[in-house]
């Protein structure tokens, strides 16, 4: 599914335009103008007070969006103004920020001690997705080009070669965990990681952990080893 | 109890259309009636690799639009009994042709034929979705290279997804001197990682190249190691127990010597 850079929410008030902070201008004009083909008509003849967040728009810019509106939904605008007001409510936080100014409480997942688990058996083959709000725990393999993405830990018991994502919605304290861990990508919270170039695959699994230490991902064996 | 067998891969080029070929006419010289059916719509490579290009007058578009009757675009081919095949369209595309009407046409097919195969095209997209919609059972070819690897897994998860369960591995075009020097992933490694049964491993081999080009299949050729494998590919297909072929035993005179000597090889 396309994600989109902006999003219209309407309020007692007016509407309201969120826009993602790394889409480019061009790029918003464009879904603008998409967004309020689909449902522009609704507005003609209101007069609209529009709030916007997300980004910060010179005044040719916010010159451009009214324009723009006006064109497509046959409305008046009456104000395009920066959106001060605290948002009510938060969605799963992305790593990707709101401005600063917003203060945004982000509540993650905390159940990573004892939490709610998704249990999937068999191979997560490529092209396959797991998300879950919670820990996953994977009995099989993942293959490479097959994804994991959890809001808790992730556990596979098999080899884990795919892509991993705990912690998604912001717990560094999250873990990977699995009986061979070779993923081509690791990722826990908002810190990236990939295996050093120079490992080979194994043949021996090796069981292995992966968590954070100071902004930095750590491995270790979690086993003892025996000669 | 008629079978529909789709014979797909994902990746491009690694040996379907040479696999329902050499299957086919296998099946049909163990005394079965064969029909191929190409689902590649618009780059049609299975008339080809027959030698029954000349023959096409109605195809596979022609029938699901009722322009003609199924027996009417069937070609019976004339050296080997009980072998036939159903052409895809030049002229047309992938979109001609839909998962209903697939369906509607395999059941026909099961009428008259013991085997059903159908060659999917490369992809994961309509044809990919059309080839599948008809089948009881899925052969899943691949080549010993990261990259198809990586496109059967997908092609497997997908399999799955749509009800298609336990598909066949073929691993093609395996060459068993880079094996050993580490150079290709080994039959083991491919297994570990697609985890389904193998029902044969096929050589490298130039004769297929030939037979190709001449429009006959290697799976006659008695000289042909990639001949052999397809025969005992056929021969499992059919229920029989066979051995994987020893595909080191394909060395010159003086290594036969060597080993005779007792003398270890390089």
């Amino acid at each position: 599914m396309e994600e989109s850079g902006i999003t219209f929410k309407a309020t007692a008030n007016g509407l309201i335009l969120i826009m993602k902070e790394e889409e480019d201008f061009e790029a918003i004009l464009e879904q603008i103008s998409k967004k309020l083909s689909a449902a522009g008509k609704f507005f003609k003849g209101a007069s609209l007070d529009v709030k916007y967040r997300g980004k910060i728009l010179s005044e040719a810019q916010e010159k451009l969006i009214i324009e723009l509106m006006e064109k497509k939904t046959g409305a008046k605008i009456k104000s395009l103004q920066l959106d001060t007001t605290e948002p009510e409510q938060v969605e799963v936080a992305h790593t990707d920020s709101i401005p600063s100014m917003h203060k945004v409480k982000k509540l993650f997942f905390k159940g990573i001690d004892e939490g709610i688990t998704k249990f999937y058996r068999g191979t997560v083959r490529s092209g396959q997705l797991i998300s879950f709000d919670g820990n996953v725990i994977v009995i099989g393999d993942v293959n490479p080009g097959g994804e994991i993405e959890a809001t808790g830990n992730i556990i596979v018991m098999g080899s884990l070669r795919g892509i991993v994502h705990a912690g998604a919605d912001g717990n560094k304290e999250a873990i990977v965990a699995a009986l061979n861990l070779q993923p081509t990508q690791l990722r826990i919270a908002d810190i990236i990681t990939r295996s050093p170039d120079e490992e080979e695959t194994r043949n021996v699994l090796v069981p292995e952990m992966a968590f954070v230490k100071d902004d930095m991902v750590y491995i270790e064996r979690f086993l003892p080893q025996y000669k | 109890m008629s079978e529909v067998i789709v014979i797909t891969s994902g990746k491009g080029g690694v040996g379907k259309t040479t696999s329902t070929a050499n299957i086919g006419t296998g099946l049909a010289l163990a005394g079965k009636k064969v029909v191929l059916v190409d689902t590649d719509i618009g780059l049609r490579n299975l008339d080809v690799v027959l030698g029954l290009e000349n023959r096409i007058v109605y195809d596979i578009v022609d029938v699901v639009e009722g322009f003609c009757r199924v027996k009417q675009a069937l070609i019976k081919d004339k050296r080997y009994d009980g072998l036939y095949l159903l052409p895809a369209a030049q002229t047309r595309e992938k979109t001609a042709v839909n998962p209903k009407q697939m369906i509607k046409l395999c059941n026909e097919l099961r009428e008259e034929f013991d085997y059903i195969i159908i060659d999917c095209p490369a992809g994961i997209e309509q044809g990919f979705k059309n080839a599948i919609a008809g089948a009881d059972k899925a052969i899943v070819v691949t080549t010993p290279e990261v990259s198809a690897v990586r496109d059967a897994d997908r092609i497997i998860g997908l399999l799955e997804s749509n009800e298609l369960r336990n598909p066949k591995l073929v691993v093609n075009r395996v060459r068993m001197d880079m094996v050993k020097r580490g150079d290709m992933m080994s039959i083991d490694d491919i297994i570990d990682i697609l985890a389904i049964d193998l029902i044969g491993v096929v050589p490298d081999d130039e004769k297929i190249v030939v037979s190709t080009n001449r429009g006959e299949p290697a799976v006659t050729d008695n000289k042909s190691l990639a001949g052999q494998a397809y025969r005992n590919i056929t021969r499992r297909i059919l229920g029989e127990q066979v051995p994987i072929m020893d595909l080191q035993s394909e060395e010159g005179f003086v290594f036969k010597l060597r080993k005779l000597f007792g003398l270890k090889s390089s």
